[in-house]
Order: structure tokens, then C-alpha cells, then sequence
């Protein structure tokens, strides 16, 4: 043996030494398998959402860090669907559930019983408010609060403000509607003059905008919950306004739009919106979990912000026609799990 | 017979009324917008109710519940071939309506050859052809060529193309109805299946063609309203599933059967549109502006058909 190669393989040992200490908390999982159960596929956000967990789940897989991680999808979005995919679930021996449940309240029954089965459930996105449960939470008023702060700083004067809201009756849209109200009653020179309801969807937020626009007097920015920014520009356009200050989300033609805004007129906006890689944040707290790890049940994930100043970049790593995502890794979802501690 | 009685006054009378009352609030202000945007989007909802017609034309238990799996599948797979580039409108249009044809051939079958009821067989369908839609592009926008979007987007003699294309659509189904055979073998499989059945109308045939037409309907719909949009996406056809059964009802069509009424169709398919913005600009929250839509939509079923009985 060479010296180099004795060199080497010293460092090698050192280094999987080092290496060891780490994944303290990995083999001890080697053997688990964690399974996703998600309540609806049809829209590009929960595409991508899959698409992380395919990704991050196959490489801890692969990795030796667990033993399965596979994704369930049920086709009608429909509680009682769910629950009854939460029963197999649990008959098919899964160690942890990574949960985006079709209702808050209406899996619990089923949450219950995969708690008392001794399974490990962490909802995210939509989460359940079963006690026994994880939740990876956005704090989606805040985002609504942000939205209302971000259009003071830019137009100190105020004015008229146009809402388009999500999809009626589910509880992310209610609790962005109330950030939103909350900001406006902080900044009471704006003034919300209409509200509609975009389903989160571009070609349904182009069609209620178009309708409600002829009644509006001039409207200075619109707030809005993410994929339906493109919609209401399309919409003004449609109508020969000005565009106001649209607050954006992340799908990749409401960026492409913002930037070539920016290189015609110098148009400024914010977006924000909740990364569909926060799948691949819960499918880590599920293993730190079943690792013997101490985690709080109410984890929040910051929302993804992109700025005038990160645009380019976030339009280079999104492909096209899909959403800005951000992948999270084994330490960021210990940060998070320390941050919440 | 007057024009009182006529079913299909009553959607345009509705809509009528909607349009006046959003522009009571503006005090007349933004009349064209607010028809420009609604004969643009209303054209989508008088396409796919337009054939959904002919469906229910059929009779009982006849509807196709596929439609909007149809429309997002016709235009995932036209905008992908298409991939933006430049003149290839055509052959996008022309995969949209193979694919329409595919979805109305692979419907008729479920319904012939399984002895499936329409509702069952149409909704089940759906799945598969919502699930390819989803295998086939992962919910990725593609954005269409930019000589179609101008069309789907533009205007002639001041209307939009696509109201353009919906009317035409209107003109050519009336005439098919009122004034050829086929148009006549339909009513009467629709009023009584066996009675046409015995007086020699062939009403599988009637029924395959039918079940085609609706398809290729949804299809050249789901191509138009992703061209309109800027892509398609996963969720376009979602809310065209109620909408088409809702405009043929409002519009004076028979939910029975036997009884179809073009006009009709275009009335409702305006109404639905004016009356959500009338309603938002009320300023009605979603839960109020929910159940004044359904009560104006009894309200009108009950006026036209409390009429036709009368006559």
C-alpha cells in the first residue's frame, strides 16, 4: 500500500467516523417506512408537491435512511376518501403518515385511530387539528398582513384595493382573507373596494376580475393568494387599465409576466407563497420523529418570498410553466424543529 | 304561440336584468366592458352547454359528466404538441378535436357495451382521462403559440373571436336540429327511446353521435379557453361540469329530454357569468352570492317551465 493511498483511506475513516456521529439518528430508521397521503393531484402546486417527495423520499431510500417513503393520492378529494386511505394505511403496516388532509376537522376520526396504532402522523399544507398529530403550519394571516404592509411601503398615499380570494370555504383562504382585512384596518389609507373569489386558479381569477372591473372605480393594487396574479394582469389588460400593483405568487408564468414587466416598464411587486418542497420538510420531521427525536406539535414553515432583487434567480431554478419551489434538507427541518422548541 | 311563452326568454331576460342592475351601480359606466367580457367568457360555458344539450336531448339519464376531464386532456395535449411554437395552431386544433372524438368514442362504449349508465360510465371515465392529463404533462403551462392566443384573446367587428366561434357553433347545432333528419331522430329518441326505436330510427347510431359531438364540443372548448388563458392547466374544466348542466336548464331545455332550445343556451351561458359579477359588485360575500345563484336559478327553471305547461 502506497503512502497516499494509506493517507486516504485514514481520511476516509475520519471522515466516516465524523460521518457516523451525524447520522446518529439515521440508522435507527433504516427500517421505517413512511407513506404520504395526499388529498388531491390536479393542479400544477401539488404536481410539484409530488414531484419533491418522489425526489427527496427515492434519495432516503437510497441513502439507507429509510426503508419506503411512498405517495398516495385519492382521486376525489373527499374526506371520507382519505379516511378510508388512512385505515389501509395503517393495516398496511406504515411506521409514519405524511398528511395533506382534504379537511381539518373531518380526518381526525381516522388520525386517531392511526395515533392509537401506534403510527407517527405529520400533517402539513392542510393540516388536522386532532391533538396526537404533528402540524407543519404556514402562518398564512401573516402572509395576508405582509401583502397590506409590502403595498403601504410602496404607495405611502394609499387608495383602492382589489381582493381576489381563493377557493370559498376552505380554511387557508379564510385565514389569508383575515390578514389581509387585518393589514388593511393597520393601513387604513387602503381601501378594499371589491372581492372575488379566483379558486387559486388563472383562468378563473381572469374571468371574476373581468366581471367585477366595469363597478370598479380605479384601483391602485390587488392582493391576492398566489397562481392567480397572471389572471387579474391579463384581466386589466383586457379592460384597458393601468396594471395596478399586483401582489404575486409563485407560479412561473406570474413570474416570467413580472419580469418582463420589469425589463418594459421597471414594474416592482412582491411574491408570496408556500413552497410545494415543504412535502419534503414533513417527510424529515416524520423520520427525526421516528428517530427518537423531541419535536413540538405545532411546527411553522416560513413562507417562500421572492423580491425585485432574487427574481432572476428564482425564475432560472423554476422550470417552465411550473412553481417556485425550495427543497428542504435533513438540517433544515431540524433548524425548524429547534426553532419551534 | 307568443313570445311569453317562449323558454328561452326567461335566461335572457335574466340576463337582461343582471347586466342593468351591475351597471345601476357604475350609473351606466363600463356597458361595453362589462358585455365584451361576458359574450367572451360566456362563449365557453355556450360551447360545452351547447353539447351537454344535445346529451340531455337524449333523454333520461343521459348527460356526460366528462367534460371537464375532457376539455383539460384536449388542451394538455394540444398545447404540449403545439410547445409554443409559431404555426401550429392548426395542428393543435386538430389533436384537440382527435382527442374529443377519442373521449366520445371511449364514453359510448363504457355506455353500449357495458350496459353502464351514462352518469356512471361518463364520471368514471373521467378519472382516466383527468389521470392522463396528469401523466402526460405533470400540470406543467405551456403557453400556446402566440397567433392563437391573439385570436383566442382578439376581436372582430368589435365582438370577441371566441363569441364569434360559440355563435357560429349555435347557428350550425340549430340547423342540425330544426331542419335535418338527424336533428329530428334525436328529439324523438329523446322523447320516447322505444317508439323511435319501432318507428325505425336508428337510435344507437343517434346516441353514438351524440355522445361524439358533446366530446368534440368540450374538446374545441378546453382548446379555445387554454389558448384564452395563456396554458392549460389541470383544474380548467372544474367549474364547466355544473355550468354546462346549469345553462342548459336555465335555457329552457328539458332536463327530461325530447326538448332542446339553442337560443337558450347562449341566454344562461351570459346570465351565469353577469350574475357573479353582479353579485361582486354588490359586494355579497361567497356564501350570500352561493345561495342567490341557486334561488335565481329555480327561479328562472320554475318561470319557463310553469310557461310551457301552460301553452
Amino acid at each position: 500500500m502506497t503512502l497516499s493511498k494509506m493517507l486516504l483511506s485514514a481520511a476516509g475513516l475520519a471522515l466516516s467516523a465524523g460521518l457516523a456521529q451525524a447520522e446518529s439518528h439515521m440508522s435507527e430508521t433504516a427500517d421505517k417506512r413512511i407513506a404520504l397521503s395526499n388529498n388531491y393531484a390536479g393542479n400544477s402546486w401539488r404536481q410539484a408537491m409530488l414531484q419533491t417527495w418522489q425526489e427527496i423520499g427515492a434519495q432516503a431510500v437510497a441513502d439507507g435512511i429509510v426503508a419506503a417513503a411512498d405517495a398516495y393520492t385519492t382521486s376525489e378529494n373527499q374526506p371520507t376518501e382519505q379516511a378510508a386511505q388512512i385505515q389501509n394505511l395503517i393495516l398496511q403496516g406504515y411506521d409514519a403518515i405524511v398528511l395533506n388532509a382534504a379537511s381539518p376537522t373531518a380526518l381526525n376520526g381516522a388520525v386517531k385511530e392511526a395515533c392509537d396504532a401506534g403510527v407517527i402522523v405529520v400533517s402539513f399544507d392542510g393540516i388536522v387539528t386532532e391533538p396526537c398529530a404533528w402540524r407543519i403550519a404556514v402562518d398564512f394571516a401573516a402572509m395576508g398582513r405582509e401583502e397590506v404592509d409590502y403595498l403601504a411601503s410602496r404607495l405611502p398615499d394609499g387608495g383602492n384595493l382589489l381582493e381576489i380570494r381563493g377557493l370559498a370555504g376552505v380554511f387557508v383562504d379564510d385565514e389569508i382573507s383575515k390578514g389581509i382585512h387585518e393589514g388593511v384596518e393597520v393601513h387604513d389609507q387602503f381601501k378594499i373596494v371589491g372581492s372575488v373569489h379566483g379558486d387559486w386558479a388563472q383562468d378563473v381569477s381572469q374571468k371574476a376580475v373581468a366581471g367585477i372591473l366595469p363597478s370598479l372605480p380605479d384601483v391602485v393594487g390587488v392582493v391576492t393568494q398566489g397562481g392567480d396574479g397572471y389572471g387579474a394582469a391579463q384581466a386589466f389588460k383586457a379592460a384597458g387599465r393601468d396594471t395596478p400593483l399586483i401582489v404575486l405568487g409563485n407560479r412561473q408564468d406570474e413570474l416570467q409576466w413580472w419580469a418582463d414587466q420589469r425589463d418594459a416598464t421597471g414594474y416592482e411587486t412582491l411574491s408570496l407563497s408556500i413552497a410545494p418542497g415543504v412535502a419534503s420538510l414533513a417527510l424529515w420531521v416524520a423520520q427525526q420523529i421516528l428517530a427518537g427525536e423531541e419535536v413540538p406539535k405545532d411546527l411553522t414553515v416560513p413562507f417562500l418570498k421572492i423580491t425585485q432583487d432574487n427574481l432572476d434567480d428564482a425564475l432560472a431554478t423554476t422550470s417552465e410553466g411550473s412553481v417556485a419551489n425550495v427543497t428542504y434538507s435533513l438540517e433544515d427541518a431540524q433548524q425548524v424543529i429547534s426553532d419551534a422548541k | 304561440m307568443s313570445v311569453l311563452s317562449r323558454p328561452w326568454l326567461w335566461s335572457w331576460l335574466a340576463a337582461a336584468a343582471a347586466f342593468s342592475l351591475t351597471l345601476g351601480l357604475t350609473s351606466g359606466r363600463g356597458a361595453g366592458e362589462l358585455g365584451y367580457a361576458a359574450l367572451s367568457f360566456g362563449a365557453f360555458a355556450a360551447i360545452v352547454g351547447l353539447g351537454q344539450m344535445l346529451v340531455i336531448t337524449l333523454g333520461p339519464g343521459n348527460v356526460d359528466l366528462s367534460i371537464p376531464a375532457t376539455m383539460t386532456l384536449a388542451a394538455t395535449l394540444a398545447l404540449k404538441a403545439m410547445g409554443s411554437d409559431p404555426g401550429t395552431a392548426f395542428l393543435g386544433l386538430v389533436i384537440a378535436l382527435a382527442v374529443g372524438f377519442g373521449t366520445g368514442v371511449a364514453n359510448y362504449a363504457l355506455i353500449f357495451l357495458l350496459r353502464l349508465p351514462p352518469i356512471i360510465a361518463t364520471l368514471a371515465a373521467s378519472l382516466i382521462y383527468q389521470s392522463l392529463a396528469i401523466w402526460s404533462n405533470r400540470g406543467l403551462r405551456i403557453k400556446p403559440p402566440s397567433g392563437l392566443a391573439d385570436f383566442a384573446t382578439g376581436r372582430f367587428l368589435g365582438l370577441p373571436n371566441v363569441a364569434w366561434v360559440g355563435l357560429a357553433l349555435a347557428i350550425l347545432v340549430w340547423i342540425v336540429l330544426e331542419r335535418s333528419v338527424w336533428g329530428r331522430w334525436l328529439l324523438a329518441t329523446g322523447q320516447n327511446l322505444r317508439v323511435a326505436r319501432l318507428a325505425g330510427v336508428p337510435v344507437e347510431l343517434v346516441r353514438a353521435s351524440t355522445y361524439i359531438s358533446v366530446a368534440v364540443f368540450a374538446s374545441l372548448a378546453g382548446y379555445l379557453l387554454a389558448s384564452f388563458s395563456g396554458g392549460a392547466a389541470l383544474n380548467m374544466g372544474q367549474e364547466y361540469l355544473l355550468m354546462s348542466i346549469a345553462v342548459v336548464v336555465i335555457g329552457g331545455s328539458s332536463i327530461a329530454g325530447g326538448n332542446s332550445n339553442v337560443p337558450g343556451v347562449w341566454g344562461a351561458a351570459l346570465f351565469m357569468f353577469l350574475v357573479v359579477s353582479m353579485l361582486n359588485s354588490y359586494g355579497a360575500g361567497a356564501g350570500v352570492r352561493n345561495v342567490l345563484t341557486g334561488t335565481i336559478i329555480i327561479a328562472i327553471v320554475i318561470a319557463a317551465s310553469s310557461r310551457r305547461a301552460r301553452t
